[in-house]
Formats: C-alpha cells, structure tokens, sequence
C-alpha cells in the first residue's frame, strides 16, 4: 500500500512540475582537460559559451569551467585568441566584432586551472559550499530553472577523467542530479556531453525530467572536427561543431521557434562520424515530449512576459501611497519623540527612517573610535610607553 | 621473548635438515615445545591483524553517520505532523450597541461562517471587543460598526493602511439583527475567499493536501494564482532592489531617485519589512544598446512611432551589456529597469499598449519617453508615474496577493501564506534529507546535520502550533528559522563525498597494500592447521 501512495504522490508530483513553466535559465560549461593539445575542448566549451550568451543567458547564471588558458598559452601563435575554426573570423576568447557589428566581449570565468575538480563540480550541482563561496560561482537555480548541462574532455567507459587525475564517474553525476532533484533544484535538465563513449555517461541516471544527449557510442571514439594548421593542433570535436552548425544557422535570435528533436535529428553518422545518442525516457512524455521542447529552454533565457495592463490601478495606488507616507510620517515623529525623550542631548539620527538609516548606523563605530582615541589618558599611556621602551633599548645597548 | 624462541627454531631446524639431506628423505620429528612456539608465533601474528589491523582500518574507513530522528522526517515530509488550520480572529466594535446585542452578533455570525465550511482551513472567531479582551491571538480584522440615524442597506469599506472593515447600517429596529449578520458574513467571506484559495492552491500539490480538501478551487482560480506564483520570487529573508536608468544616448544623464524613493517605494517597503528585508541599489547607464539577437524597435507610419513586438521584450534586456549582475551577498535582485529610448527612436511602444511589462522572478521594464524639459535630468515628478509602475511591479514580484483591496489585509495575507509556504518546504526539505541518507548509504552525515535536523523540526512545531493559534507573526518566524535550518542542514557542505567507487579499484587499492601480508600468513595458518589435524589423527 505504501509504495502505491508514494507512487500517487509521485503523479501528482510529476503533474504539478509538467503544468509549471519555467522561469530562469541556466548553464553549466564544463571543459574538463588541460594542457595545449587538448584546444579543442576549451574552444567547445567557449563556443557554447558564447551560444547561450548570444541567446540571453546572463553571465551570471553562466557557470564556466576552464582548467587551462589557451588564449595565453606560450605555443598559441595567435596570442590572445582562441578559434573554434580554422577561417579564424570568430574569436571565442574576445570578440572584437567585425566592422560594424559590435563584439560579444570577453569571457567571465567561474572556475579555473585547479579549481575544476570533481569535487567542485558534484559541490556546484548540489550546492554544498562553505558560506564564505561567492555566488557568482553557485548554481542558484529552484524548481523554476532549466540548466543546460555540458561537458568535454577525455573519457571512457561510463567515466570522464578530469584534468588527467580524477575522473568523474556516471554513478557519482547520476547521485549529484538525483540531490538535485530530491531538492528541486531543477525544472528540466539538458545533459550533453562530447568525449570518447559519451553515451556511456547517461545510463546510470535515473532522476526525472532529464534530457541526455552524448557524442558517442560505448567503444566509439568521438573524433575532433579539423584542424588548422597555423595554431597547429585540432580546433574543435565534430559532435559540437555539428551543434554549432546547427545553433548558427538556425537560431539568429530570441524569437526563433526550434525544437529540440530538429537538433538531435541533425546529428547524423555522416557528420558526427560516431553514433550520437539521445535518452528520453527520464522525461515526462517521452521522446515525443521531450523532442517538441524548445531548443531555447534550454540554450536561451527566455521567459513568458506579462504586459502590464495599463494604468488602471494607477489611481487607488495613489491613494494608497499617500497614505503610506503619512503613516510613515506619523511613525517617524513618533519614533523621533521617544528617542528625544530617552536621550535628550543626542539628535535624533532617524532622518528619512529609510535603509540609509541603518548604513549610517553602521558607520558610526569608527568614529566613535576615532572620539575615543583623543582622551589625554590614552595619550599619556601610549607617550609613556614608548619612552619606557626607548629607555629600555637604551639601558640594554 | 620472541628472539630466543626463534633462534631455537632455526637452530633445530637447520643444522640436521643441512646434514641428513642426502641420507633421510624426512625431516626429523619436531619436539612439541618448537611446534608449539611456532602455533604461538603465528597465532601472535594473526592476534595482532585481529585485535589492531582490522579495528584500525574499520574505524579509519567508516564514515561517520550521525543519527537523525528519521521517523519525526518522515511525518513532516507525508504531512502527518501537522494539521493546518487557520483561525482568523475578528473584532466586532460599535460605539452605538449594547455590548450584549454585539455578543449575540458575533456568536451567530460565527456560526454561520463556520457551519458554511466547517471542514475548510479557516475557522472564524469572532468576538465582540470590550474592554477586557484577551490579547493571545493577533486580531486579523477589526469591524468597527457605525450605526446611522437614517435606515438604509448596510455598507462596508476596507481602510487599506490598517485592518478594519467600516461598517455602516441603519437602526437596529430597521435592519433586523439577521439581516446585518447576513451582510456581514457575506463581506468577511468576500474578504478572505482569495486568500483561502491560494493557501488551498499551496496545499494542494503538497502532503498537506488532506487539510485543503474542503475547499473547491475553480479553473479559473486556479489559473490565476499560478500566475501569480510564478511571477513571484522564492521567499527571501533579504532582497535587493536594483533601480537601473538606461539611457539609449547621452540624456537624461541624471534622475532624481534617492527623493522619488523615499517618496514611493520606501514606505512601501517599510510596511513590507516585517516579512523580508530590503537592500535598495540605483545606477544610471548611458548608451545602453539593445541585443542583436532581438529585432528592435519597428517603425509605424500610421502612428509615427516606433513599436516593440511582443516576441522582442523577453529579449529584451540586454544580458551581455547591461551591467544587472547581481548584487553581492545573499538573496535574490529584483530588478527594475526603466528604458529611456534615444531621440531617433521616440516615442517607443509596445505593440501591445501599455509601456511597461514583468519578467517573471527577475524583475520589472519600463520605458519612457522623454518631453523636451525633460532631457538632461529626469525630476521627481517625472519619476511620479514610474515609481507607482515599479511599486505595482514590486508588490505582485514579492508574491502579495491582490486582494482583498487592503495594503494592510494584503500583507498579513501574504505572512500567512509565507507562513505556509515555509513549513511546506521545509518538511519537503527534511524528506528530502532523509531519502538522500537513506539512499546514498556512502555519504558522511556529520554532527551539526543533526542538530540542525533536531532544530528544524521544534521550530516546526512551534511554527504550527502558532499558526493552529492565529498567532501569524510569530508562525511565520518560527517557520523562516525552520526553513533556514532545514536548508543549512541539506547543504553541509562536508555531506560531498567522492561517493562511487567501483569494486575494481578497491581491489586495486587493497591488493598490492594486502596481498603480500596476507598471504604468508594465510599459507602458514593454513599448514599449521592440516599439520594440527594430522597430529591430531595420529594421536587418536
């Protein structure tokens, strides 16, 4: 009988997420490989990078995980930059923009060089930071949010090594989406990720409302796109670039209408040259469901906006916030009263009762420092102080 | 001890196993003190393995797990801890009736207000005030009813700063005691019925939801309040408030904002403060360009103006450029924009109508289009029509319901609702906590987990205990400090462990460390075992 109530709630659970939308959007950017000749996974994840940001996801619900500098790397013969293309017109790392058009700017970086770490990564999804962590390095997201998840670097068998020593396994990612969820820390979840036996990464999870897509078969390689010759090694893997291809072209903006089954059907053999791989069943309804999503849930920030209608309250606001002034007039002559009354040789500091207030407040300890250090006793203590250690070095010499 | 006896060993060994080689093929028997020394040796080998090795690699690779009061969980996250009531206290007053007319008013508005949903979350308490009226519960609303010389229908108004319904009727011999309580019954159920569905609407979805069963919520409700909920931020016990000018050029560089909020949104603010508090930033940002990756403004000849489409304003803001990160410290920015469009593109409007739109947890955009005068620096009074927007827009952003048509009933509303919204995440939470330990059986649960675990849930309590009393205020801070422990307590940071290893690497791990130790010892129990049978075969 248990199980069944459970599984009752679980419905309706279910239910009271898929009438939900969402309401902030979010991306996780992980590369998880250092070193010169693995460019082409720091030029990935940039170029998804810029994709999300293109597409109206803030900089700050951007999570960025770098663990090398390319663009400041010694072999880089193109200091400063970093391509994803061999015809090298758009530069990932500062877009200067062309002519006309103005540029995308820089990049803002989360996390970098050593910080990128299994540890870091499973604390960052499941939010557990010490209080003193910064949070424009934490995934803030509620029920309400869509996080785009994507990853690359080197990987296996149901595992991605990071920075050539950890290696994250499917198990331990499944676990940290699974404290997502139990905490609803998502709405929807978009799981991609390009390495070697990508597709081995997904099984393992088993938490609702998540859309998986890998780059590669179990025993497949996933191959780099091309390289250019001039920076000298690969430049991109040709799963994302397939992405990119596709993002490019068919998103220009904020209002274009694709779905994400367009995506994935684009992911043929003949362009990824691995069998790409999609998992659907986490999610309610199904491939069918998951498919009609729009490919800007997940890779754009954009949400319903409600028109306010008009000015028709404009008038009983007014009204009422007449009276609120006068209240808080009352309240202020009121609280200035009892403060003249309790010490009547100190001016009432309350002027405007306003959150100013409390920042002057706060400010007045220093000064009263300052106040304290001018009495003549306190003087007289520090002179005769450093006489007597004067005296002291004195005698001793 | 063990040298001597060693050395005896090998000296008995030795020397007639190396000279009788060749001759014997068998060793010569042992003495049974040697073959004993040896047991003791072996057994001193594996005493040590027993009694220090294995106690030391237990209790350094356990993990610590402290207890948590599962079962207590377990009722909050299924809804059983607590029966979810709301008693709403109202005060009749009069100067004009008999204080025992004003008893029997009460007691039989009462009735009837709780025959017609004696199932339903809110109980009416109604009573008459005299002077010695027990100050216990907070007074939800107070009806101070006027009596007029000239007899015509009863009316009530709501005073919107304080909760008290005015109420006017005629003579008492006119009206007729049933009439006045049918009229007032029919106002208080007017007043509270949005509050009760929305509370329903929380209820509903959660495991509380036997308590909600009473009340039936329409469609049409429905859809409203999840509106509503979706355009309002999570509960916060802080909040920024950003104020942004955005300037397309150069003008108006300057707006009067520090006196337009002290005049619109502070008040505001200050009657909100018993429920979050509020941290207020401005900016001003000139040549703000809009994002390619919307259309932008289109021009309309018809009105010689230029429109916004619908589809652009979600893209509206510029992420990239616009410097809305936000604020530092915890809880969420709410963010208010307000768009000033260069001279080349005035007057901008929406496609829509109105200027002025919310995007849903993030904030509210308006746009203005500047007079002539109003150029260089935007004035008070220019900013009087924006402030009220932004206040409009604030208000619904943190989640106050829009009715009943009080500021002050608005906002012990929402403390009630909150109230409810807290006790039902943080029993979510602790559920949460409780399946994730259950579950991921690799994971540490330090100490202060389960103080704070203990915390939550007699905060809880308490929360619910005040809330069955009417006691709203103190409900809902009981809940905000149950909620907060409840989230400290699921995100300890020191619960991240490396939790997956495969069975591969453990093996890896242990054999090279073990295998060499292990297997002489092995070999050696294993032979002086079968060699101790033997003996022992022989003996019998």
């Amino acid at each position: 009988m248990a199980p069944l109530t459970s599984l009752f709630a679980f419905v309706a659970l279910l239910f009271a997420f898929a009438i939900a939308t969402h309401t902030s959007n979010w991306a996780v950017l992980v590369s998880t490989s250092r070193f010169w000749f693995n460019y082409r996974h720091l030029a990935n994840v940039l170029s998804l990078y810029r994709t999300v940001k293109r597409l109206g996801i803030p900089d700050s619900q951007i999570i960025l995980m770098l663990p090398d500098d390319m663009a400041c790397n010694p072999r880089n013969s193109f200091p400063g930059t970093v391509f994803n293309d061999k015809s090298r017109l758009l530069d990932l790392y500062d877009d200067k923009g062309q002519g006309e058009q103005k540029g995308m700017g820089g990049i803002e970086v989360d996390y970098r060089g050593n910080e990128v770490t299994v540890e870091n990564f499973i604390r960052l999804l499941t939010d557990r930071w010490p209080s003193s962590q910064p949070s424009s390095k934490r995934l803030m997201t509620d029920d309400r949010s869509n996080i785009l998840i994507y990853m690359t670097g080197h990987g296996g068998n149901e595992f991605l090594k990071f920075q050539d020593a950890e290696e994250i396994s499917s198990f331990d990612l499944a676990d940290a989406f699974e404290q997502m969820w139990e905490k609803k820390r998502y709405h929807e979840l978009l799981f991609m990720i390009d390495t070697c036996q990508a597709n081995t990464m997904y099984p393992a999870f088993y938490t609702p409302n998540i859309i998986a897509t890998g780059s590669s078969a179990k025993d497949q390689s996933s191959y780099s796109h091309h390289a250019d010759q001039d920076v000298g090694v690969a430049v991109i893997d040709r799963w994302t670039y397939t992405n990119l291809e596709f993002l490019e072209a068919r998103l220009n903006g904020t209002a274009s209408d694709v779905r994400l089954g367009e995506l994935f059907d684009y992911y043929t053999f003949d362009r990824v040259h691995s069998e790409a791989g999609v998992r659907y069943d986490l999610f309610p309804g199904g491939a069918e469901a998951a498919r009609d999503r729009r490919i800007l849930d997940f890779f754009g920030n954009v949400q319903g906006v409600e028109v306010d209608d008009g000015d028709a309250e404009d008038g009983s606001w007014r009204e009422d916030l007449e009276k609120l002034k006068r209240f808080v007039e009352i309240a202020e002559a009121e609280e200035k009263r009892m403060a003249a009354k309790e010490s009547p040789s100190e001016p009432a500091s309350a002027q405007d009762g306003s959150i100013a207030e409390g920042r002057q407040k706060s400010g007045r300890p220093a000064r009263d420092m300052a106040k304290g250090g001018e009495s003549w006793l306190k003087q007289a203590v520090g002179v005769g102080s450093l006489l007597a250690l004067g005296a002291a070095w004195v005698v001793i010499k | 001890m063990a040298e001597p006896l060693q050395g005896t060993v090998i000296d008995k060994d030795a020397t007639p196993a190396s000279e009788k080689a060749d001759a014997v093929s068998v060793a010569p028997p042992e003495s049974p003190g040697s073959v004993w020394t040896r047991r003791i040796i072996i057994l001193a080998f594996w005493a040590v393995v027993a009694t220090l090795g294995l106690p030391h690699w237990i209790w350094t690779t356990s993990i610590y797990r402290a207890e948590l009061p599962a079962e207590q969980m377990t009722r909050w996250s299924e809804g059983h801890a607590c029966d979810l009531k709301y008693p709403i206290h109202v005060a009749l007053e009069t100067g004009s009736l008999p204080l025992d007319q004003l008893k029997a008013i009460a007691e039989k508005t009462e009735n009837t207000l709780n025959l017609d949903n004696g199932q339903s979350l809110f109980s009416f308490q109604i009573s008459a005030l005299d002077d010695h009226h027990n100050a216990t519960h907070e007074r939800a609303l107070t009806a101070s009813m006027q009596q007029q010389s000239t007899s015509k229908a009863p009316s009530a108004n709501l005073l919107s700063m304080t909760p008290t319904l005015e109420l006017t009727h005629g003579p008492m011999d006119s009206i007729g005691t049933d009439n006045l309580v049918a009229f007032l019954v029919n106002e208080l159920q007017q007043i509270f019925k949005d509050e009760q569905a929305s509370i329903t609407y929380l209820l509903r979805h959660s495991p509380f939801h036997a308590a909600s069963k009473g009340f039936n919520l329409g469609t049409e409700a429905t859809k409203a309040i999840e509106k509503r909920t979706t355009r309002a931020f999570k509960y916060s016990s802080t909040y920024h408030v950003t104020f942004s000018l955005f300037a397309a050029s150069a003008s108006p560089s300057a707006w009067d904002i520090e006196e337009a909020l002290r005049q619109y949104i502070k008040p505001l603010l200050r009657q909100l403060s018993t429920v979050s508090d509020f941290q207020i930033d401005t900016q001003v940002q000139l040549f703000a360009s809009f994002s390619p990756s919307i259309a932008g403004p289109q021009y309309d000849e018809a009105t010689n103006s230029y429109k916004l489409l619908q589809s652009d304003l979600s893209g509206f803001i510029n992420a990239a450029e616009w410097p809305l990160s936000p604020s530092i410290g915890s809880g969420p920015t709410l963010n208010m924009v307000l768009y000033i469009p260069g001279p080349g593109q005035t007057p901008l409007l929406l496609e829509t109508g109105g200027n002025s739109w919310t995007i849903p947890q993030w904030g509210g955009v308006q746009i203005l289009n500047p007079s002539e005068k109003q150029a260089g620096r935007l004035t008070t009074s220019d900013l009087e029509p924006v402030m009220l927007t932004f206040a409009d827009q604030l208000i619904s952003l943190l989640g106050v319901p829009n009715s009943p048509p009080s500021l002050a009933m608005r906002i012990a509303s929402l403390k009630r609702e909150r109230a409810t919204s807290l006790i039902l995440s943080a029993s979510s939470t602790l559920g949460a906590l409780n399946r994730l330990t259950r579950k991921l059986e690799s994971i540490a649960i330090p100490p202060s987990v389960a103080t704070s675990v203990d915390e939550t849930i007699s905060h809880l309590e308490q929360a619910c205990s005040n809330l069955r009393e009417g006691r709203y205020q103190l409900a809902f801070e009981n809940a905000r400090t149950a909620e907060a422990e409840a989230e400290k307590a699921f995100f300890e940071p020191s619960m991240v462990g490396q939790v997956y290893f495969p069975d591969e690497h453990k093996v890896a791990v242990y054999v090279p460390l073990l295998g060499p130790m292990a297997v002489p010892m092995i070999m050696s129990a294993l032979k002086e075992l079968k060699s101790f049978r033997q003996a022992k075969v022989k003996t019998s």
